[in-house]
């Protein structure tokens, strides 16, 4: 009962901080915001198009790059510009659809198209190749069309209205696709990727930095003030962990409740991820606690607290899938608690787990919460002893 | 000048001795900058094993093994050779090869006939891009066969006699697709992540500054040492002068060490020495004039340090200190030239990929300047009040 009523004074005191308030409600939203515009492009090519002049023949060629499987468009409207957005890195390659293009199909003039990509850039030849083929497919269009309109009654509009009509129709070698695997071992790209992980980022980063609220505690000696009462060490200890344990579930369930009304994240099986968000909050509980013993200062605390953090959540793939990595650090990044809490979201977002699929990631979480909270809690003890 | 000097002296010398500083401004973004270097390592080049399964052995199938194995297709991935449909799919499975390709029995010989054998393209959901590079190598293969095909049937179809089948078939065989593509170099370097995160993460952590300077003012504040100070007596432009110099110092000091550290351990390239420098020294002194504004709009040093801390991670996070800003939507790229740490990275990317000196470099020194001009200008008039 008293370790309630410290975890409920505790609460208020963080609670009435602004800043602690922006940095455990308002921070993840915008991070999952950011997070989640921006990992979408692992199996798609940017690809940036200079259409200018190229009339009608070039706008279907940016109608058939559009529509192509792992493509994405955008649109420039001069070379420097796209050239300089290839060198930022902001296309996959750039094409670049020469005036005039409409001469090869009213005069039958061959004619090339310019993609620009480096030589010694392999990530820029896969794109180049993807782009390739969908140009010589419009080629092929052209091609047929000149060929009908020299070889039979039809004009060359006729003849390419034709030519696109029965390019599905017209038996052609075939490209089957054959599903290998049905589920993948990564989380789904946007907001499914960026809400899950920020939540074991955040989570873990909050408590590590609101550890220099207990230190401030000490260095007021409110606990000394407390032990003169009828408390016990371990009460306050109770208590203490009590309050991290409800932010970290309020921080996660408010994580939760965004992803999945604003951003439309399904988060799985409900049971599995409920045991899932309490083990990882007991993690943050026990690394918040041993954050307010380790640290001697609250500004140490804010300063390696943070660090610490986001290092932890690089390692255990919260920042970027652990797949895109090589092995060693996939093996190393499982050293942290955070790299098992990915993978158990994996599992719940992308392969429909369960509690017994993830309980094996569950069980090394709640290890890492055992010893976290009981190394802490001994620090604790000691101190105010 | 000298009571300045002395201030700033007495600054940083107080700021060492916390560790915290050295943690921030030195091994922090050192720590991270390795990380990244390792985690990407290897990781940055697309390189993938394509599992063939050659069922057919036929000349057209061996053309397009050959083009698979050419020293085009070479920089992007290497073939495996296996033995059946099957082996193809279990390996794809369990992630060997990236993705496989199966040439049916016969395939050669009905490639050209009424109804061609398919090509079956093996992929995975975890490796969506092999998988579609695979299609389009394929395709591109197989479009000149199929765009004679798609004449022929398209110039019946437009009225052409079907008697003619056979010279139509043979004209087509000698066509050649008009609309062809062909590469070309830009002559711009690769950012590697280790260049991008070793100055997104200097700067990250250099905005820290700014929450420990504007601190550590209100600490002397409310220790009385700002009255003990102006009781010297020491002009509150000597003071405010003071605070500045000890940020740029540092800030520099961590800027320009992590800069050299992450150059010539980690192979982090921050482009033209020269154009680096002026760029970083111009983010410090955006650094040093922001924190002469949380100074001036502060009143307590609980204030100071909420606005502060705010300011570091709405910068960052707008500027692109956490994610590569190129590989984001285009309304962020242009929010993160709206900040001076945006700015700073455009600069140092444009440096890494483009090369060139100074004249790249111009532009987001220029609006970096602008910005500390704004700021320090609104802080000046505030921070007399504070000093005061």
């Amino acid at each position: 009962m008293r370790a309630l009523a410290i975890a409920r004074a505790s609460t208020r005191r963080i609670i009435r901080d602004r800043t602690a308030l922006f940095f455990l409600l308002v921070l993840p939203i915008i991070v999952i915001i950011i997070v989640g515009a921006t990992v979408r492009g692992f199996s798609t090519f940017r690809v940036g198009v200079d259409s200018v002049g190229s009339g009608a023949a070039g706008q279907r060629i940016v109608t058939a790059l559009d529509h192509s499987r792992g493509i994405d468009i955008a649109i420039y409207t001069d070379q420097k510009s796209l050239t300089t957005a290839l060198a930022r890195g902001e296309i996959s390659v750039g094409v670049l659809l020469p005036a005039g293009l409409d001469a090869v199909e009213s005069e039958a003039k061959p004619a090339t198209v310019t993609i620009f990509a480096e030589q010694v850039n392999s990530a820029q030849q896969a794109a180049a190749t993807a782009v390739s083929s969908v140009i010589l497919g419009q080629g092929a269009l052209v091609q047929s069309a000149s060929f009908a309109a020299a070889h039979s009654s039809s004009s060359y509009n006729q003849a390419l209205a034709l030519a696109t009509s029965l390019q599905g129709t017209t038996p052609h070698v075939g490209l089957r696709n054959v599903s290998a695997d049905t589920s993948a071992s990564t989380l789904p790209q946007g907001y499914s990727y960026s809400a899950p992980t920020e939540l074991v980022l955040f989570v873990f980063l909050s408590a590590l930095a609101g550890g220099a609220a207990i230190i401030e505690t000490r260095r007021l000696g409110m606990y000394e003030r407390m032990l003169a009462g009828p408390v016990r060490a371990r009460t306050i200890i109770a208590g203490e962990a009590l309050t991290y344990f409800l932010l970290a579930l309020v921080q996660s369930a408010l994580i939760i409740v965004v992803g999945a009304i604003a951003f439309g994240v399904s988060w799985g099986n409900p049971l599995a991820a409920a045991a899932l968000v309490i083990t990882w909050a007991l993690v943050g509980a026990g690394a918040g606690l041993l954050s307010g013993t380790l640290f001697r200062t609250p500004e140490q605390a804010s300063a390696i607290g943070p660090t610490a953090g986001i290092a932890l959540a690089m390692l255990g793939g919260c920042m970027w899938p652990l797949s895109i990595v090589s092995t060693t650090m996939r093996e190393i990044g499982h050293v942290t608690p955070q790299a098992w809490a990915v993978d158990a979201w994996t599992s719940l977002l992308s392969r429909h787990g369960t509690i017994t699929t993830i309980a094996p990631q569950l069980g090394v979480l709640a290890a890492f919460a055992v010893v976290l909270l009981s190394v802490s809690s001994l620090r604790l003890y000691q101190r105010l002893r | 000048m000298r009571t300045a000097l002395l201030i700033a002296r007495k600054d940083l010398r107080q700021r060492m001795r916390d560790r915290s500083a050295i943690v921030l401004g030195l091994v922090a973004p050192l720590l991270i900058a390795a990380l990244m270097s390792f985690a990407f390592k290897g990781t940055e080049t697309f390189h993938y094993q394509l599992g063939v399964v050659n069922e057919d052995h036929g000349a057209i199938a061996t053309e397009l093994v050959h083009a698979l194995s050419s020293s085009t297709s070479r920089s992007i991935l290497t073939v495996e050779n296996l033995s059946s449909p099957a082996a193809a799919r279990a390996d794809v499975h369990d992630g060997h090869v990236a993705a496989a390709l199966v040439i049916p029995a016969g395939f050669s010989a009905a490639v050209a006939q009424q109804h061609p054998e398919s090509l079956s393209i093996v992929t995975s959901v975890n490796n969506q891009v092999a998988g579609n590079v695979t299609r389009s190598i394929a395709a591109s293969f197989v479009a000149q066969i199929d765009a004679d095909r798609l004449s022929v049937m398209t110039a019946l179809a437009g009225g052409a006699p079907a008697n003619t089948l056979n010279a139509l078939s043979a004209k087509a065989a000698t066509l050649r697709i008009p609309l062809q593509s062909v590469e070309r170099p830009i002559g711009a370097g690769q950012l590697s992540a280790i260049s991008y995160y070793s100055p997104a993460m200097a700067i990250f952590f250099l905005l820290f500054t700014i929450s420990f300077a504007s601190r550590s003012f209100f600490v002397d504040r409310t220790q009385g040492m700002i009255e003990r100070m102006r009781a010297a007596p020491v002009r509150p432009a000597e003071i405010l002068a003071g605070k500045a110099l000890s940020v740029l110092v540092y800030g520099t000091l961590s800027l320009a060490t992590v800069g050299v550290i992450t150059s010539t351990a980690f192979g982090a390239n921050w482009g033209s020495p020269f154009a680096a420098v002026l760029l970083g020294f111009a983010m410090v002194i955006s650094v040093v004039c922001l924190t002469a504004l949380v100074i001036g709009v502060a009143r307590t040093q609980r204030q100071a340090e909420g606005f502060s801390s705010i300011l570091v991670f709405g910068l960052a996070l707008l500027g692109g200190n956490f994610i590569v800003i190129s590989s984001s939507p285009p309304l962020m790229r242009t929010l993160a030239l709206f900040t001076p740490n945006g700015e700073a990275m455009r600069g140092f990317s444009d440096l890494s990929t483009i090369g060139g000196g100074l004249g790249t470099v111009a532009t987001p020194i220029a609006v970096i300047l602008l910005f500390s001009a704004l700021t320090g200008g609104a802080a000046m008039a505030l921070a007399r009040r504070a000093v005061s």
